[in-house]
């Protein structure tokens, strides 16, 4: 096809300023104050080069982030395949009110996180919450548990708490691959003896590449930048075990007021995250064909 | 063949009421707890069937709370972040989808990547640089992030409903002698009017639920918006929980209602339409 460029920056070139307008100028303030050493927002600071950046490697709260950060991508991406595979899988058979779950499992996505928060602080509360009483009649427990009381629970609930978020979302993604796939593959298959577990992986599976990408990329970005479930329920604790970057960041510039050091953990953070796609894109990116 | 079918019914119904125990059940819960008396909301002891039943946290939230100012808040900015996202997003993926122009592979994958940036990473530069030019606490303020969150993946969806559109309609238009912009307001959008509405949808959705800028960058009670007038309850130290409960479900009435109506496109735009 024909070169088209100055009619087809005219289209884009509408969202991409605004988007780059709102991307780029603020990360160009945030290098600027990370060069300083402002901490309450409105005073000014002494300039300090890149003080922030060598004095953040010692510190073990950005590492201790860090790996919560990276614990929390594994996490929700094991839960989150394991649980969006099972829904679009279920969903793709016919059953009796196919419809209606394919119409509704998405509502966990479209209320509110903070319905979402309400939903699960009621629901795992230790004083009278479902779960608790559920499990206690089920015999798996002998007493109420505090779902959040301990570091690893309170990671773990929260990791499945925002899986229980996303992942119909993803389901409804993961079938639309799933439509795209050439249904007589299956039918060949079968009549060469595939069972349904190698029909999975090695005719559903490789189909989905495109979806797969997408998902891989955007999905741990986006998986990454969770701050509000987490924020809302524990607001990091216990003991620091549920703070990821984001709600490092958040509390080194709004509660801890250290505006500087604030800015310097999002520069970071962005070219931890940059290099991440950039390295995702160049060799997991599918061919074209189109 | 028999057996394997066997298995795959057993699947079936463990994963289909597996999926409805743990998708759908909580919703029963907070709808009808949200009816429940408060003694019986933190009883000690849950029965699934409830035994109360009471209007009152619907009269208090509805009647002495601030409720329809955050509705109205949060209505008005999720409608205009919705409209302005809609129409950049619409061109760009016209533009990207129908002219093959030098950059555009760089311009598709910049918007993916660019769910790398929003969210907390510019919460600190966005609110000194809104501080800045005077915008803080404005509905303009959270429209402006809102925008940026929501027409990444609208662009990405709106590819691939205009990907469905065969090439020729548009063609033969042209050889009739029609112009770009008659192409696009008569043949392109009408075709594509169900994937337009799924990712309106979608970006309503991200406005809607939108809490972190919501809560940095409105400080005035009267800007504020649902979610963090609901956050500001879950924050106290002792919760109303049928106060909480019964605004959560409000909160929710809106995005369900729409859904109700076109979420059937929502969802088969998304499972139809993406990725082919």
């Amino acid at each position: 096809m024909k070169k088209n460029n100055i009619e087809g920056w005219l289209f884009v070139s509408p969202l991409v300023i605004w988007i780059s307008l709102v991307i780029l100028v603020p990360i160009y303030i945030a290098f600027e104050l990370s060069l300083f050493n402002i901490k309450i927002i409105g005073t000014t600071g002494k300039y300090v080069g890149f003080d922030n950046y060598i004095k953040l490697f010692g510190k073990s709260k950005f590492i201790t982030a860090s790996l919560n950060s990276l614990y929390w991508v594994i996490g929700n991406a094991i839960c989150q395949t394991f649980f969006a595979f099972t829904i679009a899988l279920t969903i793709n058979y016919k059953f009796p009110g196919k419809k209606i779950m394919a119409n509704w499992i998405i509502l966990s996505f479209i209320i509110p996180t903070v319905v979402v928060v309400v939903i699960w602080k009621l629901m795992l509360s230790s004083s009278s919450g479902v779960i608790n009483s559920i499990l206690i009649d089920l015999k798996i427990l002998d007493e109420a548990t505090g779902f959040f009381s301990s570091p690893n629970k309170a990671f773990i609930s929260l990791v499945l708490i925002n899986s229980w978020r996303w992942s119909p979302f993803l389901a409804l993604i993961i079938l639309s691959g799933l439509n795209s796939i050439n249904r007589e593959m299956y039918d060949a298959s079968k009549v060469d003896g595939a069972n349904f577990v190698q029909q999975f992986f090695f005719i559903t599976f490789p189909n989905l590449k495109s979806v797969l990408f997408v998902l891989g990329l955007v999905g741990t970005l986006l998986s990454f930048n969770i701050f509000d479930i987490i924020w809302l329920i524990t607001k990091g604790g216990p003991s620091s075990a549920t703070t990821t970057l984001p709600l490092l960041i958040y509390e080194t510039a709004f509660t801890k007021f250290r505006i500087s050091q604030a800015a310097t953990l999002s520069i970071i953070t962005s070219f931890l995250l940059l290099l991440f796609s950039i390295i995702f894109i160049k060799s997991m990116a599918p061919k074209e064909d189109d | 063949m028999i057996k394997e079918n066997n298995i795959k019914f057993i699947f079936l119904t463990i994963s289909v009421l597996l999926i409805i125990l743990i998708f759908f059940f909580p919703f029963f819960w907070i709808i009808t707890s949200s009816f429940k008396s408060p003694e019986e909301i933190i009883a000690t002891s849950t029965t699934i069937i409830p035994r109360s039943f009471t209007l009152e946290h619907y009269n208090k939230i509805l009647f002495s709370s601030d409720f329809f100012i955050y509705l109205k808040n949060s209505l008005i900015v999720s409608l205009s972040s919705m409209i302005i996202s809609i129409i950049l997003s619409l061109s760009a993926a016209y533009g990207l989808h129908k002219l093959k122009f030098y950059g555009n592979k760089f311009v598709e994958y910049s918007l993916l990547v660019t769910y790398a940036f929003p969210g907390v990473i510019l919460l600190v530069p966005i609110y000194l640089l809104f501080a800045k030019i005077n915008i803080l606490n404005s509905y303009f303020a959270l429209i402006i992030v809102n925008v940026l969150f929501a027409t990444p993946f609208a662009v990405w969806m709106l590819k691939a409903f205009f990907k469905l559109i065969p090439n020729e309609i548009e063609e033969a238009a042209y050889i009739d002698g029609a112009s770009r912009y008659v192409v696009i307001s008569r043949i392109v959008v009408p075709l594509a009017a169900p994937g337009i509405a799924s990712v309106s949808i979608f970006c309503f959705i991200i406005s809607w639920t939108e809490y972190l800028f919501a809560s940095i960058l409105i400080s005035g009670d009267n800007l504020k918006t649902l979610p963090v007038g609901l956050a500001s309850i879950v924050g106290q130290y002792q919760i109303d929980w049928g106060f909480l409960l019964s605004g959560a479900v409000l909160a929710s009435l809106p995005v369900i209602l729409l859904f109700i109506f076109i979420g059937k496109y929502f969802v088969s735009g998304l499972t139809e339409g993406a990725i082919k």
